[in-house]
């Protein structure tokens, strides 16, 4: 096993046959026997079982079983309801697109310039360690603390959540960007020198492609992170979204609404990480090491 | 490459350089837009560093704001660490609870914010909870992996040795072995407090440093705020190189990746 780093495909252990192609596991009636699929279905229903049980027994203000946040979903999702402190119909699908929209934009902001920072750290190496400090001292501010700052500079509005959605978005990218092109394998750098290549030919032919498996995983923790920033802007600033939404009906008490406006962000931050996670499982034959283990 | 271990010897006046850009920069933002209250002056956030300094406001607020975290924080690590324990120990409840685990990691802490201020309250309980609730998986994860990649030569040989109890292979292999692992969970739940402990502060009752922004910012007093903001990334980085420091301390004894 300790030689896998060394073997040139680095294929990852697992039970795939060897030799053949990583393909996406095909579904078979055998699978649903086996434990690792029925396992965590049985656990997921113990689990809304007992909350749906401890929801009959306790306060329903505090509380919303399963059956009541279905109940609220639907008509959320049907007629919508009045919030914000409106009269008009709010549906979940308005703050869903509403969360969507603020997080999309962001985060391609934050691939643009995180790509581009990262790039110019990468190759520079006592500009990387001049800057460092800096990068970190940003990367460990909370961002919920800076939201007095924001308001100042960006307003209550959309700018400042796209704002707050790209401070918590590029750094990841930045520092996995950097650390893939400066690993970039010397062997391969010197052969494309040999062969006569311009510092941007070697950057774009030689440099990026070995960089990709790094920047995936960068963006991975990005997503998160992103997904953290839009609902920190929705929920400190102007209410709005799926992020507003909870607050506002959770000062209310209305449980089941909020529970519902949780699960949607919930099930939108696992597709977006998980599709990355796919997309970087697809390159993780190039990469020659670990990548970094930051979740 | 070559240029960059040429300089690395003498790379202190490049981050004098890189800073006096900073500050030229700020000043710039400060001269164009006039402002005390969008871009304080440098020196009024000196002065208002000062101020917080001296007068002990800052310190009794991080007081209360360390208390808060070394408490969350502690209760996190101890029960994350063994229900990871016995997640990686047993396949079966590894199996069954790691998708439950996982979405519930995805769901972002400040989107429960309001279920949790209901549920435990705005007092100390509920402020440790989000400090305990935010570092609680990166630890679970990590030791989970930890235990669960353990060599199995490793136990094959404490077992050809006589090692057979169940509790004296986990002592004296298992836990060993996933050392790194821990480690790696402390130092990501360490700086992942930190930021749950902002969150508290800022969103449940307001308190320690978390409450001096708020008000500062309420007041527009944007040098005090900026002042009272600088202490925490510097206590995150602290704590984290802390614990890397702690990490590397740990495993001198392993040579290459055993994990792979």
């Amino acid at each position: 096993m300790t030689s896998s780093r060394l073997a040139p495909s680095g294929k990852s252990k697992g039970p795939k046959s060897s030799g053949s192609k990583p393909i996406g596991r095909r579904f078979s009636f055998r699978r649903l026997l086996q434990p690792e699929f029925y396992l965590p279905v049985v656990v997921t229903g113990v689990f809304l079982g007992a909350w749906e049980w401890l929801g009959t027994i306790t306060d329903p203000i505090l509380f919303a079983p399963p059956s009541r946040i279905a109940e609220a979903a639907v008509v959320l999702i049907r007629d919508g309801v009045p919030a914000f402190g409106s009269k008009r119909l709010v549906t979940l699908q308005s703050l869903t697109w509403t969360t969507l929209n603020g997080l999309l934009v962001g985060f391609a902001i934050s691939i643009i310039t995180g790509l581009l920072i990262g790039v110019l750290l990468g190759r520079h190496k006592t500009l990387a360690r001049v800057a460092e400090p800096y990068v970190d001292a940003i990367y460990a501010t909370p961002r919920v603390v800076l939201t007095p700052l924001i308001v100042l500079w960006f307003g209550l509005g959309y700018n400042a959540r796209l704002f707050l959605v790209w401070l918590g978005a590029t750094i990841p990218i930045i520092i996995n960007t950097a650390i893939g092109i400066r690993n970039a394998r010397p062997d391969l750098e010197e052969v494309g020198h040999s062969v006569g290549m311009s510092e941007r030919q070697l950057l774009r032919h030689v440099i990026m492609p070995g960089a990709v498996p790094y920047v995936l995983a960068g963006l991975r923790v990005a997503a998160g992170r992103a997904m953290i920033g839009i609902v920190i802007g929705e929920m400190f600033l102007n209410l709005v979204g799926l992020g507003g939404f909870i607050r506002f009906e959770g000062a209310r008490l209305r449980t089941a609404n909020a529970f519902v406006a949780v699960m949607v962000l919930g099930i939108m931050g696992s597709v977006l990480i998980s599709s990355l996670g796919l997309l970087e499982s697809k390159f993780a034959s190039w990469k020659k090491e670990e990548r970094s283990r930051e979740t | 490459m070559k240029r960059g271990s040429l300089l690395s010897g003498k790379i202190w006046p490049l981050h004098v350089l890189f800073a006096a850009g900073v500050v030229v920069i700020w000043q710039l933002l400060v001269l164009h837009a006039g402002n005390e209250v969008l871009f304080p002056n440098l020196d009024s956030v000196g002065a208002a560093l000062w101020d917080l300094t001296s007068s002990g406001k800052l310190h009794s607020a991080m007081l209360e704001s360390l208390r808060l975290l070394f408490t969350g924080f502690t209760f996190a690590f101890v029960g994350a660490f063994f229900l990871g324990v016995i997640m990686g120990s047993s396949k079966a409840i590894g199996m069954a609870l790691l998708p439950l685990m996982s979405f519930i990691y995805c769901v972002p802490l400040i989107a429960l914010l309001p279920l949790l201020l209901m549920w435990f309250g705005f007092g100390f309980t509920g402020r440790m909870v989000v400090v305990a609730y935010s570092s609680f998986f990166p630890v679970l994860l990590n030791v989970y992996a930890g235990v669960r990649e353990t060599p199995s030569d490793l136990v094959e040989v404490a077992q050809s040795i006589g090692l057979t109890g169940r509790l004296a292979q986990f002592r004296h292999v298992v836990l060993p072995s996933s050392v790194p692992f821990v480690m790696a969970g402390f130092r990501l739940g360490i700086g992942r407090a930190v930021v749950g402990m902002a969150i508290a502060e800022v969103f449940l009752r307001l308190g320690g440093i978390g409450a001096l922004i708020v008000e500062n910012g309420a007041r527009f007093r944007t040098a005090y705020v900026i002042a009272a903001i600088v202490p925490l990334p510097l206590l995150g980085i602290a704590l984290t190189k802390a614990a890397a420091r702690f990490e590397q301390r740990v495993q001198y004894w392993r040579y290459t990746a055993v994990s792979e």
